[in-house]
């Protein structure tokens, strides 16, 4: 009996085997008739404007977080329109090797194109190059890998800069004195430690305001909370707190208004999330730099398809092109100015 | 004065010690009610959760799916809130709805454990990622938050200076400890982890408390995951993440065995209480984030060596007590 379940097993890996081979052949096939001149002969180029079957991958480092859920409705809305092209969404749960073996995964599914926010850029460098090499463009989202790899593009929120932004406005809002803290992410990740370097230049503009303390609540709204409670013991004349993103501003805002200080503290974040925006409305938060998260994802789709459905791939690069989304400073003055329907 | 038990007073000379530390390197900052109602509630959450969790442990069974729970009960309460209308009667049945979802998870452990015999480490691991699942399916994967007054009362109301999870947690663990130290039940969890065929041929019903324990696991980290909801306003599934980990640590600080029969509630919140000094202790110093995590597994290391040293030398009296009488 076992000999038999075992024989059947067998014949049906091997079958199994034999069609992958077969189709593996047939789209090498394929590459080959279609292969453009000059470009690079794995890519199939397709038309996903006159109803050719075209997939989009779209890898999260987590796919829970507002930033991440924002690109993803981004890319739906922009493919939705049209019934032939399809968006599959994969969060990797914030682990480079899982991020490595979905990408693997999808290259072997012969996604036309992967959105990728990459969990570790030396990490995922490989697998990047590996799908270009497959014929897949890949177009990087904020978190960009190393830059030896060139790939399709890049599109991303701006880091330095927008740390730059909110030191001058915090600088303004205080008077250009004062004691002020940071609330950091988790070190080691290019946009959040490019926010806080573009914070830390500028604040050394103003001799006026010091930083006195630097400490990690791992993007977490609950530990941000502590983290701002410890502040606020050893800091009495604390006057400014910078989070490096909304949800850790969020939890330092809650901190001080259970210390009876709402408001009293300029507390500023970065991303522009829905529920900063309301805190930043209700005085709760001072500001932040708002992406539109939605515009961002919709960009790297319109890249994507206009990738998929051209003749030019990596090849063509010496390095990766860009598209950075326009950052706006968002305080109590023109938080209104951000619509209801632009809020992620 | 020779007879007193050190051993027993470890863990409260641990703590004194460290608050004595902290209060000497940054006394303004650290001795104030202020700051130990901050400590508190910094591992309130944690110390709801394991003085229920304690019950899985004792009975060498372990629960891998507390952050998950935790964030689908959060869901719950949250969903539930707005769904019936944001009044205080939909928190109230938000909250009845979470904690019924924690003891079902709990019974759905209990069961298919006792039931197939399969190791507790793999129900709930898979069960991990199924309250991951529910909870992103209920969410749609985002973030929900809830102001309703009468919801974050739960975890920022404050009374006597001290925010009301720190009560919920005295609370909870005062029950968790008279039912383990003064309840029929409570022997029998931990003869059940002892040795559960001795357990079983005494006449213990070792099945039915095992799915009481896996219950009331189910029941605090639901309770758990409502204040934390409450206490950030908000839901999603990574409500709660890495809480696992934390209870786990928490208890086995405490010399709580995860190999069962082994373990007080006191201890588990004595190690809950620790790692929230630690933290706090690292943030007033303001240790940089890339050393604090080398500082704080030093003086986890050091701290528990002390604790089972005591221990140790209790255990070596005995059998020098022992050997004394037999000659």
């Amino acid at each position: 009996m076992k000999k038999k379940v075992l024989a059947i097993l067998m014949t049906a890996v091997m079958v199994l085997g034999m069609t992958s081979i077969a189709s593996a052949a047939r789209r090498d096939e394929a590459a080959e008739a279609a292969a453009p001149a000059g470009g690079n002969s794995n890519k199939v180029r397709v038309d996903p404007y006159a109803g050719d079957e075209v997939k989009i991958a779209y890898i999260a480092h987590d796919i829970g977080t507002p930033n991440n859920q924002g690109w993803k409705e981004g890319i739906e809305r922009e493919c939705a329109s049209w019934s032939n092209i399809k968006v599959d969404s994969y969060g990797a749960e914030e682990s480079a090797e899982k991020q490595v073996q979905i990408m693997t995964d999808c290259i072997n599914q012969g996604y036309n194109a992967i959105i990728l926010q990459c969990s570790d850029g030396t990490a995922l460098a490989p697998s990047v190059k590996q799908a270009e090499e497959a014929g897949i463009p890949v177009i990087t989202v904020n978190l960009d890998c190393s830059s030896s790899t060139i790939h399709s593009a890049l599109v991303m929120a701006v880091d330095y800069d927008a740390g730059r932004m909110a030191a001058e406005k915090m600088a303004e809002q205080l008077g250009e004195e004062g004691q002020i803290a940071i609330i950091q992410g988790v070190p080691g990740l290019a946009r959040t430690d490019n926010l806080e370097q573009g914070f830390r230049d500028t604040i050394a503009n103003y001799s006026g305001i010091e930083i006195v303390d630097a400490q990690s609540a791992s993007f977490q709204k609950d530990a941000a909370m502590t983290v701002m409670n410890s502040f606020l013991q050893s800091y009495p004349d604390l006057k400014g707190v910078f989070a490096i993103n909304d949800a850790m501003a969020e939890g330092a805002a809650l901190a001080a208004e259970s210390a009876n200080k709402k408001g009293e503290i300029c507390i500023w974040g970065a991303d522009g999330e829905k529920d900063a925006l309301a805190m930043i409305e209700s005085g709760d938060m001072a500001g932040t730099i708002y992406t539109n998260s939605w515009d961002e994802g919709s960009t790297a789709a319109k890249i994507a398809l206009l990738m998929i459905g051209s003749e030019y791939d990596y090849t063509c690069l010496t390095q990766t092109p860009k598209v950075i989304m326009e950052p706006i400073v968002v305080t109590a003055e023109n938080v209104d100015t951000i619509a209801e329907e632009d809020r992620w | 004065m020779k007879n007193i038990n050190w051993g027993k007073y470890s863990k409260p000379i641990i703590l004194v010690v460290f608050i004595i530390l902290l209060s000497i390197l940054r006394p303004k900052a650290f001795l104030s009610l202020n700051n130990f109602s901050n400590v508190l509630w910094s591992v309130s959450v944690i110390g709801i959760m394991v003085s229920g969790t304690i019950f899985v442990f004792l009975i060498g069974g372990i629960d891998l799916s507390i952050a998950t729970l935790c964030a689908f009960s959060a869901v719950v309460v949250v969903e539930v809130t707005h769904y019936l209308g944001d009044t205080p009667k939909a928190v109230a049945i938000g909250v009845a709805a979470a904690l019924a979802v924690g003891l079902l998870a709990g019974l759905l452990h209990g069961i298919i454990i006792t039931t197939f015999h399969i190791p507790a480490f793999l129900v709930t691991f898979a069960t991990q990622s199924i309250f991951l699942g529910l909870a992103m399916v209920f969410t749609n994967n985002k973030i929900v938050s809830c102001t309703v007054p009468a919801f974050t009362a739960i975890g920022s109301r404050k009374i006597l200076g001290f925010p009301m999870p720190v009560y919920f947690m005295i609370v909870i663990a005062v029950i968790s400890w008279f039912v383990l130290r003064k309840t029929v039940f409570g022997r029998y969890v931990y003869a059940v982890g002892g040795n559960e065929t001795a357990a079983a041929i005494s006449g213990i019903n070792t099945r039915r408390s095992a799915i009481m324990c896996y219950m009331i696991s189910g029941l605090t980290t639901a309770l758990g995951g409502i204040v934390l909801a409450s206490m950030t306003q908000q839901a999603s599934s990574s409500t709660g993440a890495g809480y696992t980990n934390d209870v786990i640590t928490a208890g086995v600080i405490g010399g709580v065995s995860l190999l069962g029969g082994e373990g007080t509630v006191t201890g588990a919140i004595f190690g809950a209480v620790l790692m929230g000094l630690l933290n706090n202790g690292l943030n007033l110093l303001s240790v940089p984030s890339t050393h604090a995590g080398l500082v704080k597994g030093l003086v986890i290391i050091v701290a528990v060596a002390f604790d089972a040293m005591q221990h140790a030398d209790q255990s070596r009296k005995k059998v020098k007590k022992v050997k004394k009488a037999q000659a």
